[in-house]
């Protein structure tokens, strides 16, 4: 595969000094009291209203997030480099947040200047966008969903589904394919013709059903994706794969404590080494992830073509989410199950977290495509 | 060409033009014809004093790390790492490497005497003297706290007794480290020293032991062979601290990395040939394999990265030799299933796609997992100071 440089400039970074100023908001103390907020009673759908202490506590974390000037950088945005070591952290905490999400529209959003206002708004913290690019749950990103624009590109018909904090946030940011190519388009979560369902999820978290009806598009109007929209993507994956990484090590650190806790059999869990081993192998597994989204970080911000490197590293962030949260439930026993319990908060979170960027089949498929792609690439040469 | 290795983002310029130098070095004809040859020795034969090491070693790149007057170029552990990439990659057997400059040699620079620096680090460094190592016993393996090769006073010096198995290349060494009991005091980890022994000494008798691989394993039988202080590595009774210490310090996963890349591009390269990289049944596991190495040279070079900035990481190390050598069971399978019984056809064979590489790997297979601490060291290591359990 040929590296393909999108952005012009090395975007500057500096990932140890950004995790240390990111480590003093996601202490390790406050994570337990940050996974908790925002969790809704189940079957509650739409009638389900945030406790107002835990919507302050959020957007306390969110002020702080952009205070540390994670979201501000140069032209090229902030780097990638810098925020894997920030989403790892978010991830270890499960702070769910439209902080992530509003990356990745800042960085679709350089695809067209126009919105350059509006990326400098996000960058000061005084925007928040959501991303909107699925019609169903099965959608895959990298394949937005058909868009139906009128014939002057000023409104919306359609649905999108799986809609992070849709009404908490400034803007939705819908990804779609209109005629052959992929657009973006703005739209206000309380704009005429736009309508809100709260998910019931088993994350039991923001997610929501946005029907548009003839929704007006807000300024400066839609834009088209770009070549940068692949780019952009890998890039959100990178980041998304930190996440999964901290979220499985923050199941890992809870199982080990377990284990450390808990007594059996007149001795301590944590002494047997069947237990012990499987959750050391998880702990490597979640470091070479780790590993592996902080170097496609850097080559992204190096310009470099991480279309191939954001799946892997999503999918196989997405496998071990998935898997040392369920090992945590196990580890815990019964007692893992209870709504007490922070296991079963990271199996469930991790349950909509694994695939939030693409299945990890999907996005297996896309690796393999484009693997093959370079390979033939290199036959030719 | 996301199935070789592209530059690595913490090169600096020197480093990355240092990886070029040397991969163009490997890339000639004749380093090409060699490792070619290898691939079709007859079964009696196998690789020891090869010239390509002496082709690297003239130009100080077979231990670049080391200082000038031993051989080296000043360097440090990042173009030390880019030589054992590009050579595993270029397919350059490379056990002689590992035992005489990653191991013995970096024995003898961190504990070693001057005498004992100059006597052999030059030598080794120019690739012309193989040194190996002496550790595991018919009866000890990772546990070396049980061995019992003896070192019996005598003198000013010692009397080594004792058998030592499944170490290579010992049958074409010069010298080897060898631990042997110096002081039984009942406490296993304790008495236990490093000797240079002279390989080629009348009390050594090596004798080859057949493999399923095409290297042999060696027996070495030493009876009663005198050393003194002279040969002493490190200090006496000190040897655990210091087999401990230096192994986890050069367990970066690199070159293991580095095997499994060669092998995987080999079966993608296959599967790209044959059509059925086109199949998603086979292309989507090579996706993930490749996925799984990229993943594993990236915490393989953050270890590097952390022996270059002084700051070794021994549990992270740990977790790159076991997620890396855990990954050569799945690609050898793919591989198999890739090829189908092609792949079962040996380098004697006229048929045998690629040499008989294929072949020739899958019955190397189970050795990573074993080599330089086996997988359940790495998980003990890992589980103990990694988790604080067990």
């Amino acid at each position: 595969m040929t590296v393909t440089s999108i952005a012009p400039e090395t975007v500057r970074s500096d990932p140890e000094r950004t995790r240390r100023r990111a480590e003093e908001l996601f202490d390790p103390d406050l994570s337990p009291v940050l996974r908790r907020l925002g969790q809704r009673p189940r079957g509650a759908a739409d009638a389900a209203t945030l406790h107002p202490d835990d919507a302050a506590a959020r957007a306390d974390v969110a002020d702080m997030l952009v205070e540390l000037g994670f979201l501000a950088a140069g032209e090229a945005g902030p780097a990638v480099a810098d925020l894997v070591e920030v989403a790892e952290l978010i991830g270890s905490a499960l702070y769910q947040s439209p902080f992530l999400d509003t990356v990745t529209a800042a960085d679709l959003l350089a695809a067209d200047p126009r919105y350059d206002a509006l990326r400098t708004e996000i960058a000061a913290g005084e925007r928040t966008v959501a991303l909107a690019w699925r019609e169903d749950g099965r959608g895959e990103p990298h394949h937005p969903a058909p868009l139906r624009l009128d014939a002057a590109g000023r409104t919306v018909t359609g649905v999108r589904r799986f809609v992070a904090f849709a009404p908490d946030v400034d803007l939705l940011l819908v990804v779609g394919r209109a005629g052959v190519e992929d657009r973006l388009v703005l739209i206000a979560p309380d704009a005429p013709g736009v309508r809100l369902r709260r998910q019931d999820d088993i994350g039991r978290g923001d997610l929501y059903e946005v029907t548009f009806d003839a929704a007006a598009v807000a300024a400066p109007g839609s834009g088209p994706a770009g070549e940068r929209y692949p780019q952009a993507l890998a890039r959100a994956r990178i980041r998304h794969a930190a996440y999964l990484a901290g979220l499985a090590s923050g199941a890992i650190e809870l199982s080990a404590q377990r284990l450390r806790d808990r007594t059996a059999f007149g001795r301590p869990l944590a002494s047997m080494q069947a237990l012990a081993f499987r959750l050391a192998a998880l702990a490597a597994e979640t470091t070479a992830v780790l590993a592996f989204a902080r170097e496609a970080a850097q080559r992204a911000d190096r310009g470099a073509d991480v279309r191939l490197a954001g799946a892997q590293a999503a999918f196989l962030a997405a496998d071990v989410a998935r898997t040392a949260s369920a090992e945590a439930v196990h580890l815990h026993g019964a007692s893992g199950m209870t709504e007490g319990c922070d296991a079963q908060v990271f199996y469930r979170r991790a349950a909509v977290d694994a695939s939030w960027l693409g299945t990890p089949t999907g996005l297996r498929i896309e690796a393999a495509r484009l693997l093959a792609a370079g390979y033939a690439a290199e036959k030719r040469d | 060409m996301s199935t070789t290795i592209e530059r690595d983002p913490r090169l600096t310029v020197a480093q990355e033009r240092f990886r070029d130098d040397v991969r163009s070095m490997l890339a000639e004809d004749r380093v090409r014809r060699a490792v070619d040859d290898v691939a079709v020795y007859r079964p009696d034969q196998e690789a020891a004093h090869l010239d390509v090491y002496r082709w690297l070693g003239a130009r100080g790149w077979l231990a670049p790390g080391w200082p000038v007057e031993y051989g080296g170029l000043g360097l440090g552990p990042v173009e030390s790492a880019i030589v054992t990439e590009e050579m595993a990659l270029a397919g350059v057997p490379d056990d002689v490497h590992v035992l005489s400059v990653d191991i013995v040699g970096s024995f003898l620079l961190l504990e070693g005497t001057e005498e004992q620096r100059r006597r052999h680090l030059p030598a080794i460094a120019r690739g012309e003297r193989i040194a190996t190592v002496l550790f595991t016993e018919p009866d000890c393996g990772s546990d070396l706290s049980a061995l019992t090769t003896r070192a019996e006073p005598d003198g000013d010096g010692w009397r080594l007794y004792g058998s030592k198995i499944f170490n290579m290349k010992s049958r074409f060494g010069d010298v080897a480290l060898c631990a042997a009991r110096t002081t039984d005091s009942g406490v296993g980890m304790h008495g236990i020293t490093l000797f240079l022994l002279p390989l080629r000494s009348a009390g050594v008798h090596i004798e080859p032991v057949p493999s399923m691989a095409n290297d042999r394993f060696d027996l070495v039988v030493i009876d009663g062979v005198r050393v003194t202080r002279a040969d002493v590595v490190g200090r006496v009774d000190d040897g655990w601290r210091s087999i401990n210490d230096l192994l986890q310090l050069e367990r970066t996963g690199i070159d293991f990395h580095a095997k499994a890349r060669r092998l995987l591009d080999l079966v993608i390269r296959r599967a790209a040939q044959t059509g059925r990289l086109d199949d998603p049944a086979y292309a989507l596991p090579l996706a993930e394999l490749d996925a799984r190495l990229t993943a594993g040279r990236a915490l393989s070079w953050q270890m590097v990265q952390n022996l270059a900035e002084a700051r070794p990481d021994p549990v992270a190390s740990a977790m790159a030799k076991w997620y890396v050598t855990e990954q050569f069971r799945p690609i050898l399978h793919t591989a198999m299933e890739v090829d189908g019984l092609d792949g079962a056809l040996s380098a004697w064979d006229a048929d045998a796609p690629g040499l008989g590489r294929l072949e020739a790997q899958y019955r190397l297979g189970p050795v990573h997992r074993l080599a330089s601490g086996t997988s359940e060291v790495m998980l003990y290591l890992i589980a103990t100071n990694g988790l604080g359990l067990l």
